[in-house]
Order: C-alpha cells, then sequence, then structure tokens
C-alpha cells in the first residue's frame, strides 16, 4: 500500500505545490495561508506599520477612519500599528517559549533515557506529574516567583510546556528500544549513550517537532491570558494580550479595541493550529486528538 | 502487587507531587527579590523602621526554611496563615472563593459532558450529524476559550446589552461546556458506532433487549472507556479554562484570589490558592484512574 510520504504520478505531475496541498488537506491548506500570512506580517513588522506603535497620533479613542484603519486607543496611538507591533512580538515570544520548551524537554528527557536508573525514572516521572497540571497554572506559578515582563514570560512558558516534550521524547525512546535494530546494535555492544544519540534521537525529530507544531499556538495563547492577566509582556511590548487588557477598560465606548487583538489572535491560533493538526493526523494518524 | 496497592501507589505518587509543588513554590516566592512590604510601600509612605516592624510582625525577616517549617506546620493542623495584604486568615479567603470555582467548574463539567453524550449519542442513530460533531471537535481544538470568553464578552454585554456579562456565570460555564463536549463527541461516536457493531449487541439485540436499555446499559458505559483516557486532557483543561473565565467574567474564585495574590505578592494567599488548585486536579485524576480501572477490565 502506498504511504503517505509517496508520491504517486498523479502527485508528480502536479509538482511540489500540489503534493503538499494533497499532503496537507482543506483544513491544513487553510493553516499554511494563515500561519504564511501572520509570519510575513511579523517578519514585516515595523515596515508595514502606518504610524508610531508607541506615540499618540490623533484623538483618543477615534473610531476607525480611513487615516486609521483600526481606529485609536485610549492614549491616541495608532491601534493598527500597535496590533502589527503586537504580532511581532507574541508570534516571537511564542516561537522562543516553544523552542525552550522543546530544547529543554527533549534535553531533559533524553539526558534521563541515556543515564538510566532510579534517580532518572524518578525525575522523568516528576516530569509526567507536572504534565497533569494545567500549563496556565504551572505558568502562573513561575511568574510568581520570576516575576513579570517579557523575558520573564517566555521562559515560565518554556518551563511551562517542558514536560510535554519529555514525555514525547521519553515515549520515542522507549519505543525504538524494542525495535529490532536497536537490539542488533545492542548486541555488537553500543553504549546507552550512543544508543539515546545515534539510534533513538534521530527517530524523535518528527514526533518532537508535530508536538512543537502542536504547542506553538497553545503557548501564544497561554501568553495572551497572562499579558491579559497583567503578569505577561512589559509595557512597552503590545503584544495581543496587553492590547486586549487595555481594551477592555474602554469596552463600552470603544469595542474595536478589543474586537481587533482578539480576532487577530484568534486566527493566528486557527491557522496554526489547523496546520499542526493536519500535520499530526499524516505523521501520526493513530493517534487519539488531543 | 494487588489492585488497592496499585491505586495506592498512584495516590502516593501524587501525594508527594502535591508536597513537591508545595515546597517549590514557597521557596521560589521566597529566593526571589522583593516582598509583600515592598509592594506596600510602593503604594503608599511607610518609612524603613515601619517597614521592618512589619517584616517582623508579618514573620519575613527569617530565611525561607524558618518560614516553611512554620508555615507547614500550621497548614497541618488547617491553618494557612494569614493574608499579607488584607489581614483575613488565607483559609477564610480560600473557602469563600472555592464555591464560585467548584461551581463554575462542575457547571461546565456537567454541559460539557451532556453535549458530548447527547451529540454522540444522536449522531450514532442520525449519521448526518457526524459532520456536526466532527466541526464541534476542530472547534475545541484551533479556539481557545480565553477568545471565546472574550468574544462572549463583546457579544453579549456591548452589543446585546444583556445584564453585564460581568458576575454572570452561565455563559462562562457554557464556553468550558462547549470546549469539553467537543473534545468528548467525537471519540465517542466512533466508538459508539464500533460497538454497535459487536457481536454482544447483536446477541442482546436477538434476545429481545429493547434499544432505550440496550443504549444506556450496555453500548454507553462500554464506549466511555473511549473517553476516559482524555479525562486527564480534560481536567487540565477544565481547572485551566475555569480560571481564565473567572478572571475574565470577574468571578471572585479561586482563581481571581491567585491572580490577585500574585500582584500583590501576598504570598499566604498565593501558596495556599496553588496549594488547592493542585489537590483538586490531583483528587480529579486519582478519581478517573479509579473510575477507568472500575470501567474497563483490561486495565487493571
Amino acid at each position: 500500500m502506498a504511504g503517505a510520504l509517496s508520491a504517486t504520478p498523479a502527485d508528480r505531475a502536479r509538482g511540489l505545490g500540489g503534493w503538499l496541498a494533497a499532503w496537507l488537506g482543506g483544513w491544513g491548506q487553510l493553516g499554511l495561508a494563515i500561519t504564511v500570512l501572520a509570519v510575513a506580517v511579523a517578519l514585516l513588522g515595523p515596515a508595514l506599520s502606518p504610524f508610531d506603535p508607541l506615540a499618540p497620533s490623533g484623538r483618543r479613542l477615534q473610531p476607525p477612519t480611513a487615516e486609521h484603519w483600526l481606529g485609536l486607543d485610549a492614549l491616541g496611538r495608532d491601534v493598527l500599528s500597535r496590533l502589527i507591533t503586537g504580532t511581532q512580538i507574541s508570534i516571537a515570544v511564542g516561537i522562543a517559549a516553544t523552542l525552550l520548551a522543546f530544547a529543554l524537554g527533549a534535553g531533559i528527557g533524553l539526558l534521563a533515557c541515556a543515564i538510566g536508573g532510579p534517580v532518572a525514572g524518578l525525575f522523568l516521572g516528576a516530569m509526567d506529574l507536572l504534565r497533569t497540571l494545567p500549563s496556565i497554572l504551572l505558568a502562573l506559578v513561575l511568574v510568581a516567583a520570576i516575576g513579570t515582563g517579557t523575558g520573564p514570560v517566555t521562559f515560565a512558558l518554556g518551563l511551562a510546556f517542558a514536560p510535554v516534550f519529555a514525555r514525547v521524547a521519553r515515549a520515542g525512546y522507549l519505543r525504538e528500544m524494542g525495535a529490532g535494530y536497536v537490539t542488533a546494535a545492542r548486541g555488537l555492544g553500543a553504549s546507552r549513550v550512543r544508543l539515546v544519540l545515534v539510534h533513538a534521537a534521530p527517530n524523535l525529530v518528527g514526533p518532537l517537532l508535530t508536538q512543537a507544531a502542536i504547542i506553538l499556538p497553545r503557548v501564544i495563547t497561554k501568553e495572551a491570558v497572562l499579558s491579559f492577566f497583567g503578569v505577561g509582556a512589559a509595557p512597552e511590548a503590545p503584544t495581543w494580550g496587553r492590547l486586549i487588557a487595555e481594551g477592555t477598560r474602554f469596552v463600552e465606548r470603544a469595542p474595536h479595541l478589543v474586537l481587533a487583538p482578539v480576532l487577530a489572535l484568534a486566527v493566528v491560533t486557527l491557522g496554526l493550529s489547523l496546520l499542526g493538526d493536519a500535520t499530526r493526523r499524516r505523521l501520526d494518524p493513530n493517534r487519539v486528538a488531543g | 502487587m494487588s489492585r488497592a496497592g496499585r491505586i495506592g501507589g498512584v495516590a502516593l505518587r501524587q501525594v508527594l507531587l502535591l508536597l513537591g509543588i508545595t515546597v517549590a513554590v514557597f521557596v521560589l516566592l521566597r529566593v526571589v527579590p522583593g516582598d509583600a512590604v515592598d509592594v506596600m510601600a510602593s503604594e503608599g509612605d511607610i518609612t524603613v523602621a515601619q517597614e521592618d516592624l512589619l517584616r517582623r510582625m508579618l514573620g519575613l525577616d527569617i530565611g525561607w526554611p524558618g518560614q516553611l517549617l512554620a508555615w507547614g506546620s500550621d497548614a497541618l493542623m488547617g491553618d494557612l496563615g494569614t493574608s499579607l495584604r488584607y489581614g483575613q486568615p488565607v483559609s477564610d479567603m480560600v473557602w469563600a472563593a472555592l464555591p464560585v470555582t467548584l461551581g463554575l467548574a462542575a457547571a461546565g463539567l456537567a454541559i460539557g459532558l451532556a453535549l458530548g453524550v447527547a451529540l454522540a449519542l444522536l449522531a450514532m442513530l442520525r449519521p448526518g450529524l457526524a459532520a456536526l460533531v466532527d466541526a464541534l471537535n476542530v472547534w475545541s481544538i484551533v479556539m481557545p476559550t480565553f477568545c471565546v470568553g472574550l468574544a462572549g464578552i463583546l457579544v453579549f454585554s456591548v452589543w446585546l446589552g444583556w445584564l453585564p456579562s460581568l458576575g454572570h456565570g452561565l455563559v462562562p460555564a457554557a464556553i468550558i461546556g462547549l470546549d469539553i463536549g467537543g473534545q468528548i463527541a467525537k471519540p465517542l461516536m466512533e466508538d459508539l458506532r464500533e460497538t454497535a457493531e459487536a457481536r454482544f449487541v447483536t446477541a442482546l439485540r436477538s434476545r429481545g433487549v429493547r434499544r432505550g436499555a440496550l443504549v444506556w446499559r450496555h453500548l454507553l458505559p462500554n464506549s466511555l472507556t473511549a473517553v476516559l483516557p482524555l479525562a486527564g486532557l480534560i481536567v487540565a483543561g477544565l481547572v485551566g479554562g475555569t480560571l481564565t473565565m473567572e478572571v475574565l467574567f470577574g468571578l471572585p474564585g479561586l482563581g481571581a484570589l491567585l491572580l490577585d495574590a500574585i500582584l500583590g505578592r501576598d504570598y499566604p494567599v498565593v501558596q495556599a490558592a496553588i496549594l488547592v488548585l493542585s489537590a483538586a486536579v490531583i483528587a480529579a485524576n486519582l478519581a478517573t484512574e479509579a473510575m477507568q480501572r472500575a470501567l474497563d477490565p483490561r486495565v487493571r
């Protein structure tokens, strides 16, 4: 039977774009389109902003006009420019925290597998138990301890999501250790460290990247929640969550202040989640949703 | 090992986790610079001498090991200390907030379970509804409850002018319920369809068991095992969602209490709120573990 990744003659005729489209499916294509758009806005950032996102440029709480497409906020700053800057920071914080969680979780997970023994087992068990707590609670605990601001929040989210990656690394390690080629390598006298680094790790890249794709939208949402709570990004970093928090104080008079960042957050989360879910379905069709 | 022994082992690990979190939070909160007296000093005029006096009165002048010992021995007696900001006993504050959180979480869970089970059953009987189940499943995967809550505030309180979503528990409970319902409806529906084809169902049917009894007594209990592996995820989502909704909708529950305490560096309240919330998650996980063992003989 043809595997998910093998190309049929029809696929080859449509080229790489057609193959990717077929691979992702309808929802996945929508996710990819949104993701590409969001990343483009984040990368171009300041070049796209019509006004200074941090300085006033007109009347306070002004509704949308031809000049200011999304109106002005309570301090007379252009909402569109703030939203573009916010997109940049929110996505950057999300990616940085996800990478930190990836590196920490996978690193700790593989290290514990390489060392082995009861202490490593205990440590992995503790990570696994931490995973059962809501990520927002873990992030709040960490923020309470290390303080607020853009850097600390990135760090806190990275730590809060690390146990998920540790679990994926460990599960993958255990699965690979049961494979025939590992038994063969062991029979040839491969060390435990070699088994982990040379044999297990390359096979973990796929599952770990899939996990990262699933986690990224959640990290971005959690950053927004923390910033909304007032324990997240610094005042000079107008992330989506901060924009929402600032907007809710004037929600009766100027609902557009809340609506714009909420829509941005919802649409980008939707795009990233659809893309992550399509990837997961393709690479790991047997797993239960979640 | 016996069955009771294994459940005991699971419980022991969970209690150790709770202990670990409590100590970690205690130490973390105290090794970082800045305490409640600093916050008070930044909010009003107090002299350095008054600050020192306050620290001595509040027991903040000794190192964290001493504070941990004092707090731990009091906590074992049910005394969670006194709020540094409000001067009230922390246990009173927790008791006042607990019903709000439990009520919201219970309402959200009830709505979610009812919605999920009802949709799955309907979709089993009417295959055309499967598309709705799929759509709701995608919704719960891609749409954060935080965004839905904000949209709810905009729609219900700003545009429809219905009495302030603030302080109203039904909208947040419905949002949490929608999320949970979407998560469980799909696996439940798929398992129900599979189970309906099983030979024991044909046997029951041929013996004249009525359809209602067949569904409620035989199909559903069997298919619940398909949802139970999701229980941990649902519990975490439920508690996280409840915290977010409380703050979003201004409900005075444990989440709002915790956030207020974090912002004010009110250590005893932070400590107690985290203790109670983690204990709730752990208790819920133990309960589902026990349920899974009771329902699914393969896990025993």
